[in-house]
């Protein structure tokens, strides 16, 4: 079946191409392969160059990202008055898109050095944080109200909870919230790097081939380019949560 | 709190691939964004059109490395491009406003009037304008050998994806006998100089006309606005503005727009590369554009690691900027 889903891609693929000028997919096959050995002439570098800036970035802002949402996530499921602070904050600000808040970053940063890279960052930040601290604190909250009586029971304190109960019974929600906050995160880097002078990265990439004309097969190239590491991204963490909470 | 140990191995793979030295890092910015950058220390060079570069110069933020006469001298820079379909005599029209413009402009009896509107058009101070207009060679046709290239260049460092064959042409002389279509701006001079008062016929058309940001090259846009030469035969004019030439080309493309001022190097490479269908009615003017630096930069070695703005790839400046790299021995990033 797999094969078939893939053959009526293929298929549609050459029918759109025929009556548009979206390249063929041997044409972007062979273009795609050309790009991650040689430099492209305009920004000299490859695609994968311009992969690895763009990961580079979403792994470091989401990485601060996860830092932050994940013990505000536990915290909040677990204690009443942290959630009352916490998550009516969260409900208001989750629903703006990241790529809203581009003007402001910019105004935000501009005194620091590097205004546009840290703006993208922060991009990338608002991306991955609220999918992840949302997941988590959802996950957290859900933990068996008898499983944390009967610990007291036996008179474990706050710490002793947080740790045997709340924290295994949430690591599901963790490696989800990683998932999908890196999924959003890397969906704002190509906009934002679009958006922004980058140097380099998949979106600047793409624009600029874009503003220069005549080269779809480039422009494809890189949107395959942010699929696959979208879809390892995402193959990577669920293999992970198979390995760390086998149980599930 | 778990960290991956996925994303430690993926960092320490990524980290040393970002680290480039020895090489000019090129960014993209808009030529009003290059001083303030400059001046923040956020860029450390530019190469920008007047009066960006003085600009910078008169305020102190940076020097001049090398201007576009250093480059390649008396080269081909703004023109004035149309769409193919658009009407002989508003093309005729358009093309006489433009050459009393310029010659308005080139006439030392108008050098106060000149200077007040490249104020009033750039919005920069007199004493910026005054020193860019001295290096701006306003002229009324480009010189075709020189124009092409453009073309021979962008080919070179594979830009164009396209050959004239794929859009039509036998050959490269048949595309830029198309192209460089000078034919009503002879025409123009002809009449003017049998009878300089000589004014085309009357047309009543409206004309959606393209230009660039405070691009002190395309004065004579705004100095045959403010002379009522566009008036004069019928023309009405509704502006549109661009940030680079790329970006005017797509407006071309998308229809926005029916005349355009914009560079050479942009109009040749959406004409074959995209097929935008234009052709170069006018010339505007040759040279007009730097290398500004900051203070502490003295010699072209020192661009090495550096970053340095362009308005776009494919403009007349990234053109400029590759030809001084690879003058220099030095490699863009």
């Amino acid at each position: 079946m797999r094969i078939l889903s893939l053959l009526i891609s293929l298929a549609l693929w050459y029918f759109i191409s025929f009556f548009t000028e979206i390249p063929p997919p041997h044409e972007v096959f062979y273009k795609f392969l050309f790009l991650i050995i040689y430099e492209e002439p305009i920004l000299g570098k490859t695609l994968i160059q311009h992969a690895e800036a763009s990961l580079f970035r979403v792994l470091i802002a989401s990485t601060v990202a996860f830092a932050l949402a994940i013990p505000l996530g536990i915290f909040a499921g677990w204690s009443r008055n942290i959630r009352e602070i916490i998550i009516p904050i969260v409900e208001v600000l989750r629903p703006i898109p990241p790529l809203a808040w581009i003007p402001l970053a910019y105004i935000i940063f501009a005194k620091l050095p590097n205004t546009v890279q840290v703006s993208q960052l922060y991009i990338v930040f608002v991306g991955a944080f609220f999918p992840c601290v949302v997941t988590v604190f959802d996950s957290a909250r859900n933990v068996p109200e008898e499983l944390i009586e009967m610990a007291k029971v036996y008179r474990a304190n706050d710490w002793m909870v947080l740790r045997h109960i709340v924290l295994p019974h949430s690591l599901q929600g963790i490696l989800t919230g990683i998932r999908v906050g890196l999924g959003v995160g890397w969906m704002s880097i190509i906009a934002a790097e679009m958006i922004a002078s980058s140097v380099e990265g998949l979106g600047y990439f793409i624009l600029t081939m874009y503003e220069v004309g005549g080269r779809s097969a480039e422009i494809v190239s890189g949107i395959a380019m942010i699929g696959l590491i979208g879809y390892i991204m995402n193959y990577i963490f669920i293999r992970l949560e198979r390995v760390l909470i086998p149980w599930r | 709190m778990r960290r991956s140990p996925v994303i430690l191995i993926l960092l320490a793979v990524i980290l040393p691939a970002c680290i480039q030295e020895g090489e000019v890092q090129v960014v993209k910015l808009p030529p009003r964004d290059m001083v303030e950058q400059l001046k923040l220390g956020e860029i450390d060079a530019f190469v920008a059109w007047e009066p960006f570069v003085s600009e910078a110069v008169v305020n102190g933020y940076g020097k001049i490395m090398a201007t576009s006469h250093d480059i390649w001298p008396n080269h081909p820079c703004c023109v004035v491009a149309a769409q193919k379909n658009v009407d002989k005599d508003i093309l005729t029209a358009i093309v006489w406003a433009h050459v009393k413009a310029t010659r308005f402009i080139n006439d030392e009896r108008n050098k106060d009037k000149v200077i007040e509107y490249a104020t009033e058009f750039t919005g920069k101070d007199r004493s910026v304008v005054e020193e860019a207009l001295k290096r701006i060679k306003f002229v009324e046709y480009p010189d075709k050998d020189m124009f092409k290239k453009y073309y021979e260049k962008l080919k070179e460092n594979k830009y164009l994806t396209k050959s004239p064959q794929d859009l039509g042409y036998e050959n490269e002389d048949e595309f830029f006998k198309d192209f460089l279509d000078d034919s009503v701006y002879r025409e123009v001079i002809e009449n003017l100089s049998k009878n300089e008062s000589w004014i085309p016929k009357k047309v009543n058309a409206t004309v959606r006309m393209g230009y660039l940001t405070a691009d002190l090259h395309q004065l004579a846009f705004y100095v045959a606005l403010k002379e009522s030469y566009y008036e004069d035969v019928g023309l009405n004019i509704v502006k549109k503005e661009y940030v680079n030439g790329v970006f005017e080309m797509e407006g071309f493309k998308q229809n926005e727009i029916d005349v355009g001022y914009l560079g050479g190097s942009p109009a040749t490479l959406k004409r074959v590369n995209d097929d935008v269908k234009i052709k170069i009615i006018a010339g505007a003017n040759n040279e007009g554009s730097a290398i500004v630096v900051r203070s502490d930069i003295s010699n072209p070695n020192d661009l090495a690691g550096k970053k340095i703005a362009i308005p776009g790839y494919g403009t007349v400046q990234d053109f400029l900027l590759r030809l001084f790299v690879e003058k220099n021995g030095l490699k863009l990033r």
